[in-house]
């Protein structure tokens, strides 16, 4: 930890945008399986099952968010640890390797929940993907902090 | 109007991604607030309309859910012998729709026809805007007259004529609008609230005994689902099920006012209980989020705002800055749920679909303004909730040390 | 000669989780229009809190203050950002600069809110006279963050003074800059108060421009 630019708070924060994403996707999964006999809910839920990929991708960008504040409230932090002896590519690899562990911690847990409703594991793939995405577009930005 | 300009354009705009996620946290909350409402206002609608036809005395049809269909044994005279009986020992109200016919008109549109006995017209009070009332005497060979939703008034307007082949007749007709609903006039149905049928583009037919004697087999059977027994009490209804039983082979359920209220009650009423408890509860968690985001921003901006505060700007002008901001957001959030929504109403203009076509302000239909209205409430509320904790937290740090930042 | 600031302060009070630390405890100032005060005293003494108070930026204390001959308890908060806006100019260190706005924006920043019967009197002549003093044409369309350290105190010192204020509070003005550079802001700073009698009150740590002003006040540590 003492390397690394996450605190515990940050480390929560994360950990709550991911599991607010996971859980949003496994609603609606769920809410797929639901047999209902009101018209009026089927009606209601398919406003939203329609588009599942489009209101989850959306939400993610609250991960972006967070990349975003984290990085930029980072900046004396990263330019200090090269001040001090560290190197970009280290602190770029400490943040997307604690990025990872996070994401596949939160990943972990839906997986979990996935098994326990018997969801296809796949479900949840496609945000890991859209995840690691994130996080190496937002490692790029360590460096833009080597000189402030 | 200056310093909102700046503020927005060189602090928040400065950080777009920030403004990006308040921006999408709050379309969500407004899509969702939006869907509900509709929903909601849909179902209300519904009910209101179900009072029209659920009396002191009335007894609605419903088939069993455990019966089974036996399309074997329903047959023509099976099914007129239920309407003779019908006929002899009964008032009732007969209403059918969904008959899709090609009729000539100025927006190309397919034709749904909708059939409906006198008792039928009377319980459910329609509005015209304009000719009279329908008149339920008339001879099948001469000129029968019927209502036209506002879709066909510009090509068939009151008095005009129209030659059609009608397909539960089976045979061609001579039909002249006697009046024009008022717009967007629709038909809910009787056991999904919240779907509805618009008339813009239907033409109703009025049903006497002898067009049920010569239509097909078709109307007859579909009437029956709903048909409503008035005027009439359980022992006298025990009767007619065992005739439909026997002649149709299907069993039939038949309730009472105060069956049709508890069934609303219990069915709708958890249905919407349900639907209002997720929406709070999703309105919460977006609230959360946006109350974070708003934070954030105000943690990577605290120096700009301070810096501000430091030159003369006060934190009640701020304050309208940001409200003002969060309007803006606002505003467009809810033009972008008026386009989709509009659009969507515009698909069915596109796909000829005459249920569905409803016309209005900018493409809206009155319910869905009143959603959009609850949506501003909503965005209202959140607004109050993120400003008012952005605010919080700026006045937390003295201007000393924010400008230090 | 006028009596602008009137302040007794009793105590005031910083909390921590851990501990509480009350400093200025009995601290009293008179200052009159037009005067040169310099406040020294180790670190933690309480000089950037005084000033603070002096400025309205912190009203979190125990005691009684008038300034430009009214209460300051009784300013409703639009009134103190008037003030700050028109009768109070702060010279702070370089880094209190928005760094995505250009020097120029940062020093015409307090223009915008100007009340409406000031707004556009004389702006351009007083930036035009401001930036030529101060020698920072050069660095107008530049960010603060591609300005020496010099550049942005100079910038700062710019913003301070753009709106001719009745009162000057300096924190540090000079405190990382060379001897040509601290030697050009202090001559700008008096020359603010023979020309336009503007009462200047400046928090160093520097002795020899500290006896520069007419008063030194010497703050101590509360034990």
């Amino acid at each position: 930890m003492k390397k690394s630019l996450f605190r515990p708070t940050d480390m929560f924060e994360l950990s709550i945008v991911y599991i607010f994403c996971f859980s949003l996707n496994l609603l609606l999964d769920y809410a797929k399986t639901l047999d209902l006999d009101a018209y009026i809910l089927k009606a209601f839920l398919k406003n939203f099952i329609d588009y599942q990929p489009l209101i989850v991708s959306l939400f993610t960008f609250i991960v972006i968010v967070f990349h975003y504040q984290m990085l930029e409230r980072k900046k004396a932090e990263i330019f200090c640890r090269i001040l001090v002896g560290g190197t970009v590519f280290g602190i770029t690899i400490r943040y997307v390797l604690d990025c990872l562990t996070v994401l596949i911690f939160v990943y972990f847990l839906s997986a979990l929940v996935n098994l326990h409703f018997s969801f296809n594991l796949a479900d949840n793939f496609y945000l890991v993907l859209i995840f690691v995405t994130y996080i190496l577009i937002s490692a790029r930005r360590v460096r833009k902090y080597e000189n402030i | 109007m200056k310093i909102f300009k700046f503020i927005v354009s060189k602090i928040f705009l400065r950080k777009a991604i920030l403004g990006i996620g308040i921006m999408l946290l709050l379309l969500m909350a407004n899509y969702i607030t939006f869907t509900a409402a509709r929903s909601i206002l849909s179902t209300f609608q519904g009910y209101q309309e179900t009072k029209y036809v659920n009396q002191e005395g009335v007894y609605i049809a419903n088939l069993d859910p455990d019966s089974h269909i036996d399309m074997s044994m329903i047959g023509e005279s099976g099914t007129q012998a239920v309407y003779d009986y019908l006929n002899s020992s009964f008032k009732y109200a007969f209403y059918t729709d969904g008959f899709i016919v090609s009729v000539p008109n100025g927006d190309d549109m397919k034709i749904s026809l909708g059939y409906m006995n006198e008792q039928y017209y009377r319980l459910n009070e329609f509005e015209l805007s304009q000719g009279t009332d329908l008149d339920f005497d008339y001879q099948l060979d001469g000129e029968i007259p019927v209502l036209v939703g506002k879709g066909l008034s510009k090509t068939y307007p009151v008095g005009a004529t129209i030659e059609m082949e009608e397909s539960v007749l089976g045979r061609p007709l001579t039909l002249r609008v006697q009046g024009v609903l008022k717009q967007n006039a629709y038909h809910s149905n009787f056991y999904a609230l919240n779907s509805k049928a618009y008339y813009n583009f239907s033409i109703l037919f009025p049903v006497n005994e002898e067009f049920i004697n010569h239509t097909s087999m078709d109307i007859k059977f579909n009437g029956l689902m709903d048909i409503v027994l008035l005027d009439t009490s359980k022992e006298e209804i025990v009767d007619l099920s065992e005739v439909i039983k026997d002649n149709l082979g299907l069993s039939f359920n038949f309730f009472s006012q105060k069956e049709n209220y508890d069934y609303f009650n219990e069915y709708y009423l958890h249905s919407l209980k349900i639907i209002f408890i997720t929406t709070f509860i999703l309105l919460i968690v977006i609230t959360c989020l946006s109350v974070w985001n708003g934070l954030v921003s105000v943690r990577l901006m605290l120096k700009d705002f301070t810096i501000n505060l430091l030159v003369g700007l006060s934190y009640s002008k701020l304050k309208r800055i940001f409200y003002g901001y969060f309007g803006m957001l606002s505003f467009v959030n809810v033009v972008l749920i008026a386009t989709f929504t509009a659009f969507n109403r515009y698909g069915c203009w596109l796909r000829k679909d005459a249920t569905f076509a409803t016309y209005g302000l900018f493409g809206l239909i009155g319910m869905d303004w009143l959603a959009l209205l609850l949506v501003v409430v909503s965005d209202i509320v959140i607004g109050i909730i993120v400003v008012e904790s952005m605010l919080w937290k700026i006045k937390k740090v003295p201007i000393s040390l924010g400008v230090l930042q | 000669m006028t009596k602008i600031i009137d302040l007794s302060v009793k105590e005031k009070i910083y909390k921590s989780k851990k501990a509480q630390i009350s400093i200025l405890n009995g601290f009293r100032l008179e200052v009159a229009a037009g005067e040169k005060i310099a406040i020294v005293g180790e670190s933690g003494a309480g000089k950037s809190s005084l000033l603070n108070i002096i400025g309205l930026l912190d009203r979190n204390y125990s005691g009684e203050y008038t300034l430009f001959g009214s209460p300051t308890d009784q300013l409703h908060t639009s009134q103190l950002a008037q003030w700050r806006n028109q009768r109070i100019g702060f010279i702070l260190q370089e880094s209190a600069l928005i760094n995505s706005l250009t020097v120029e924006d940062n020093i015409k920043l307090p223009f915008l809110y100007a009340s409406p019967d000031q707004k556009g009197v004389g702006e351009i002549e007083d930036f035009d006279a401001v930036v030529s003093a101060i020698e920072i044409r050069h660095i107008l369309k530049k960010k603060p963050l591609e300005c020496s350290g010099g550049e942005k105190a100079r910038a700062v010192f710019a913003r301070g003074i753009i709106m001719k204020p009745q009162l000057i509070l300096a924190d540090e003005p000079t405190a990382s800059l060379d001897v040509e550079n601290r030697e050009r802001i202090v001559t700008l700073l008096f020359n603010m108060n023979k020309e336009f009698n503007t009462t200047i009150i400046t928090v160093t740590h520097d002795l020899e421009i500290a006896n520069r002003h007419d008063r030194v006040i010497h703050l101590e540590r509360s034990k």
